[in-house]
């Protein structure tokens, strides 16, 4: 199992977890203390009529609780820091390492079991650290003191109490082993629920389109019945093994109690010790019940961790060179060699045999048909996955041997599917570099034509959007996108289709725009219509994961014949491809 | 990636969110609504906990009838006596620990139950609502109060019912043996209740507010992590792994702190509850001391009613514990009732008709929609369609083409005017029966994580294996669906990411054409499908369409060109409407669109 994470967290915060410990330690002796005083008062003042005794120790039992509860309410302070700290990094962390991740990594959890995880699981670990400074310290130390107080007292009815113990940690530890397993199904059916919730909320206007209400609501019923029947049966093993804890503990006292018989009988002992000693039992009881109440709270959280410990091992399957190379003010120079790639290790090429190069500042157009490998190809250039055979280069240097973050920094893509996030238009620009300027902004947004529509708008810039920008229709959210690559001011632009929802008008104000903003930018654009990549300097034509054709419109119309099929297809037969 | 949505009802027509005052009362009165088919498993529960209270408080008697017997005031102990009251204790012990256990395993179940039926009514709610709703709030956010807020409520439940319940049988209980036993002692120890009563009342106060912040804050946090993970494509298209962090810090920060409090001040309590006790506790010995040294009680009973005093005060605790961990489950439960306050779609009239064999004529009545207020996005919308009739919608982007159809099929609620389908005014169909009568091709394709065949079956439940081949093959989706790796039973992820997204139009399409509907919205159905596969579904659409009322949004002249009907939006307004000779003569917008396509392929 993998649980080294959490020694970076328990190194943190040891200081802090030890002042915990020493003010949870001193509280409970005031705790232990406490059942003596009362046989003292009432063994040695009550029974003897000594008032000045009783109203002496009643004082120091006062102080004691006085003392105790300042030390509780100090440790609270700090146990609460502890471990709301301690959950907000864990949660950071896993975040970060997650925002890490390649799409291989991602498609291999699933978005949903990830989002449980940072939110759950860390809840249920935060929780049981909470718990642990609150209680499961306390109840082991009250639990032994109580015990330590009793062979002080009486060891040979100590020896009862000892008893107990062992009884008790049998029941326990079937418990735990049980519940366990458990637990773990709980946070997976968890996973389903947060699925099958958030499948739900992206593809609501699906759902909506096609009436299909009730089929969701029994997809739904499902997991969550699920969640509920394991749920109920974690909860009610472990009501099996809480009245068993209590009972072994219970009949410790009635043996006390007998056996207290005798030995007073002998003159042995004295009621008041007696009474002090079932006042012990109750407290182990009390520190068995917390115990076991703990425990099971632990594997939960032991469930959890090793999910999450899952999440930290994983591998990122993009490797990161330790000295990498540096672009020096790329000129965005794209060379492609012999390049194969595939999504899985036991399924097909998705690419073969690649080769193509662009120059800085050309404008690069991948045609093709759905499928053929098109959007797979520009995935390889940030590195989102990475080449199974052959070299990706850029300014002559091998994608691999680049610095990650400095190679994603020069490329800006504007992918087929829009997403853009909640936040005001001018922030979602903004998110392609934050430091830019009010004007870069709108000058941008001029260039993608988005300007005009988003001042139609009453609040300008500032207008809302919803998750996805719900509330823009397909080809404005494309032209908030391209306004936000071009603000990147990117080495190499790639543009994903980006303008299939785009009236041709538009479009064709939004090339003759970029070509001149762009001057030296490399630019590679993925297009369905011939008339978007007819004028680029040169044409890839793709056909399932191969380049059948590479050249200028002239030379393809020619001799491609897949170039003339699409050509055909658009221009031919339909008269003229006319876009609204 | 910013806060979701919190901003309140901003005037959008027919959807304000209903506040409600919030307070205790009102949400524990809507709480037992869902609790009221459990009734009968409470009042079994209530009674065994009364047994077992009972029981319970049996114990310190026999306890200090015990002491008694060991210590009768006379040399020996009466071990006969002794005998019969360790036994009496022991069965007392397995019989109270029989219950206990009796009593958890039915409460596991009604919480269990409650839970399920809450998140049931909560899932439930969302489909009745409005997408207006979906708009304004971040789906991590909406999650969250499914999973964390439920959660609250859940643990709340399994802990604050039994302990209600238990803690008031045993402090009545403990009350009614402490005044047998000495009503002076009684009224001694009585003056810790008003401290209890102002502790909890102060701490409380402060934790409901702080446990309120926490979820909230929760629930942004879960937004901001759903979203960036949802994007997290984009996130690392844009080197921006940096931003989204320091966001997210920024937020984890602020429930750190929110849970911070929290956490300390809901901890303050037990500590206090403690000096409290103890206080209590030194005010009965030294009373009771006094008062045996007059020989007024016995030792026996300052014992027995030490023990029933911590009996007294323990329940009486773990009630203000109890109602501090309330005020938890109540921010949850009030953030459950906020989703399901929500205004809701317009529901059926009673005379709602049921859709049958409709013909497919549409007819818009002066329509004007306001997505919000005073930004009309369509105004004054009049046309009308003979049944069959292929109508293209083309314009700029953003003109209204898509909202004309998110109209037309009920998404959302006209402000003005009205939408006729055979004649009769669609909020006057039953919107079920109204929504069947559509198929759509939408814009953003959303596929579900299942197999493929599963996600064409969604346009028809019935259909059969046969059925969904054929409409996969007229769509064009069977080349490449038996080109994966189990064919029709290839597993898609969420969103079917591992699919191309011409690959998720096709299956879209196929979708649809299942589906069968009477009318038929196409809306940039084949925006990412080339244009040589678009021609091969070509005559699968033309067929779909035949006779068949569709509207068709797209760019692509080939679809448009043979429509009946083109109407040219602008700006939310039609400006132009005919068959396409009829605009090209017409040299207009259409026309201007036209010849700049011409211009462009120099033909």
């Amino acid at each position: 199992m993998n649980f080294g994470y959490l020694s970076k967290y328990m190194r943190r915060y040891k200081k802090q977890f030890f002042i915990a410990l020493a003010f949870l330690i001193l509280e409970t002796i005031g705790d232990l203390i406490q059942p003596t005083i009362m046989s003292w008062i009432i063994d040695r003042g009550v029974k003897q009529g000594d008032m000045n005794y009783v109203l002496k120790l009643g004082g120091l039992m006062l102080l004691m609780t006085g003392i105790g509860a300042s030390c509780a309410i100090i440790r609270n302070i700090v146990s609460s820091k502890v471990s709301q700290s301690f959950g907000s990094d864990l949660r950071e962390d896993l975040y970060i390492k997650i925002q890490g991740f390649s799409f291989d990594n991602i498609d291999e959890f699933q978005d949903a079991s990830l989002i449980t995880r940072l939110t759950n699981d860390v809840n249920q670990m935060q929780n049981f650290s909470h718990g642990m400074m609150r209680v499961f310290v306390k109840a082991p130390v009250l639990g032994l003191g109580a015990i330590v107080m009793a062979f002080i007292l009486n060891p040979k009815m100590a020896l009862i109490l000892v008893g107990v113990v062992p009884i008790v940690s049998i029941i326990i530890a079937i418990n735990l082993k049980i519940s366990y397993p458990i637990f773990t199904r709980i946070q997976k059916a968890l996973d389903k629920v947060n699925g099958v919730m958030r499948e739900y909320l992206a593809g609501i206007r699906v759902v909506k389109a096609f009436n299909r209400f009730n089929h969701e609501r029994e997809r739904f019923k499902t997991v969550n019945k699920d969640l509920k029947d394991v749920t109920l049966k974690g909860m009610r093993i472990v009501a099996v093994f809480h009245p068993l804890v209590a009972l072994s503990v219970n009949i410790g006292i009635a043996l006390v109690l007998w056996t207290g018989g005798l030995r007073v009988n002998a003159g042995n002992m004295e009621v008041g010790k007696i009474m002090a000693f079932i006042n012990y039992m109750t407290q182990v009881l009390f520190a068995l019940m917390i115990l076991t109440r703990v425990l099971n709270m632990f594997i939960r959280a032991k469930a959890s961790a090793e999910r999450i410990g899952e999440v930290f091992e994983s591998e990122n399957s993009i490797l990161i060179k330790d000295n990498p190379s540096h672009i020096s003010n790329g000129k965005g120079c794209l060379e492609f060699e012999n390049v194969y790639f595939k999504y899985n290790l036991d399924s097909g090429y998705v690419l073969e045999n690649i080769n193509f190069s662009a120059n800085s500042g050309e404008t690069l157009a991948i045609i093709g048909s759905t499928g053929s490998g098109k959007s797979t190809l520009i995935n390889l250039i940030p590195r989102f996955y990475d080449v199974a055979k052959g070299k990706i280069r850029i300014d002559g240097i091998d994608v691999k041997e680049l610095n990650l973050s400095e190679l994603r920094e020069k490329i800006a893509i504007v992918p087929q599917k829009v997403l853009l996030f909640t936040g005001s238009i001018r922030d979602n620009i903004k998110w392609g570099d934050e430091k830019e300027t009010e004007e870069e902004v709108e000058k941008v947004a001029d260039i993608a034509k988005a300007h005009d529509f988003i001042m139609s708008f009453n609040k300008g810039y500032d207008t809302y959007l919803g998750q996805g920008g719900v509330n823009l229709s397909g080809g404005q959210k494309q032209r908030v996108s391209i306004a936000r690559a071009l603000i990147k001011k990117p080495s190499i632009l790639i543009l994903d289709d980006s303008t299939s929802a785009v009236d041709m008008i538009t479009e064709k104000k939004i090339r003759k725009g970029l070509k001149e903003y762009l001057n030296n930018t490399t630019t590679i654009l993925i297009a369905q219509r011939i008339t978007s990549v007819m004028d680029a300097d040169k044409i890839l034509v793709m056909d399932k994961g191969r380049i059948v054709g590479m050249g200028v419109h002239e030379e393809l119309i020619k001799t491609c014949e897949v170039y003339q099929d699409i050509y055909q297809s658009q221009i031919g037969k339909g008269g003229v491809n006319l876009d609204a | 990636m910013r806060r979701p949505g919190h901003r309140g009802p901003v005037g959008i027509p027919g959807i304000t969110s209903v506040k409600k005052a919030k307070n205790l009362r009102h949400t524990l009165k809507r709480l037992w609504d869902f609790f009221k088919s459990e009734k009968r498993k409470l009042i079994i529960t209530f009674l065994l906990i009364l047994i077992s209270g009972v029981l319970g408080l049996s114990v310190p008697f026999l306890v200090g009838k015990a002491v008694d017997a060991i210590y009768p005031g006379k040399a020996l102990v009466e071990f006969e006596k002794l005998r019969f009251i360790v036994l009496t204790l022991l069965s007392v012990y397995l019989l109270d620990n029989m219950l206990t256990f009796l009593q958890e395993y039915t409460v596991a179940g009604i919480a269990q139950r409650v839970v399920f039926s809450l998140r049931e009514k909560l899932f439930g709610k969302l489909q009745s609502l409005p997408i207006i709703f979906f708009d304004k709030h971040t789906h991590g956010e909406i999650m969250s109060r499914l999973s964390n807020d439920i959660d609250n409520v859940s643990a709340t439940i399994s802990q604050s019912t039994v302990q209600f319940m238990a803690s008031a049988v045993n402090i009545l209980g403990s009350l009614v043996m402490m005044l047998y036993l000495s009503p002076l002692m009684t009224m001694a120890s009585m003056i810790t209740i008003p401290m209890v009563y102002f502790l909890t009342r102060f701490i409380a106060k402060r934790t409901k507010l702080l446990f309120r912040e926490q979820q909230k804050t929760l629930g942004r946090l879960n937004g901001h992590i759903e979203e960036s993970i949802a994007g997290i494509h984009v996130v690392k298209a844009f080197n921006n792994e940096e931003k989204v962090i320091a966001e997210f810090k920024a937020q984890n920060d602020r429930l750190r702190d929110v849970g911070v409090k929290a956490q300390t001040w809901s901890g303050f309590i037990m500590p206090l509850m403690n000096v409290i006790n103890n206080f209590g506790f030194g005010i009965i010995a030294i009373f009771g001391g006094s008062l045996a040294v007059k020989g007024i009680i016995s030792v026996g009973v300052i014992a027995s009613f030490i023990s029933y005093s911590k009996q007294f005060t323990r329940p009486l605790n773990e009630l203000a514990n109890t109602f501090n961990t309330l005020q938890s489950g109540i921010a949850g439960a009030e953030r459950v009732f906020e989703i399901l306050d929500e205004l809701e779609e317009r529901k059926d009239g009673d005379n709602a008709l049921v859709i049958e064999n409709i013909r497919g004529e549409v007819e818009f009545k002066d329509v004007t929609f306001e997505y919000k207020k005073d930004e009309p996005v369509l105004r004054n919308i009049s046309f009308k369609v003979a049944p069959g009739t292929n109508i293209a919608l083309v314009g700029p982007t953003g003109a209204g083409k898509t909202t004309i159809v998110n109209l037309l099929t009920g998404f959302y609620e006209i402000n003005k005017g009205e939408i006729l389908i055979d004649g009769i005014n669609i909020k006057d169909y039953k919107k079920d029966s109204l929504r069947k009568i559509f198929g759509m091709v939408l814009q953003d394709t959303y596929l579900f994580s299942g197999t493929i065949k599963e996600n064409i079956k969604y346009g028809n439940l019935d259909a059969t294996d046969e059925d969904i081949v054929r409409a996969a093959t007229l769509a064009r989706a069977d080349d490449f669906i038996i080109k994966q790796t189990q064919e029709y039973d290839t597993f898609l992820n969420e969103g079917g990411t591992n699919l191309s997204q011409g690959q998720r139009q096709l299956l879209a399409i196929a979708r649809a054409i299942l589906a069968n509907p009477s009318i038929l919205i196409l809306d940039e159905a084949t925006s990412s499908v080339d244009t040589r596969t678009e021609l091969k579904i070509q005559e699968a659409m033309v067929r779909l369409m035949e006779n068949r009322t569709t509207f068709i949004i797209a760019h692509r002249l080939s679809t448009i060109k043979d429509a009946d009907i083109i109407m040219v939006i602008d700006h939310g307004e039609i400006v132009e409407k005919g068959s396409h000779e009829d605009l090209l003569e017409k040299k207009g917008h259409y026309y201007n669109l036209h010849q700049s396509q011409f211009a462009n392929v120099n033909i």
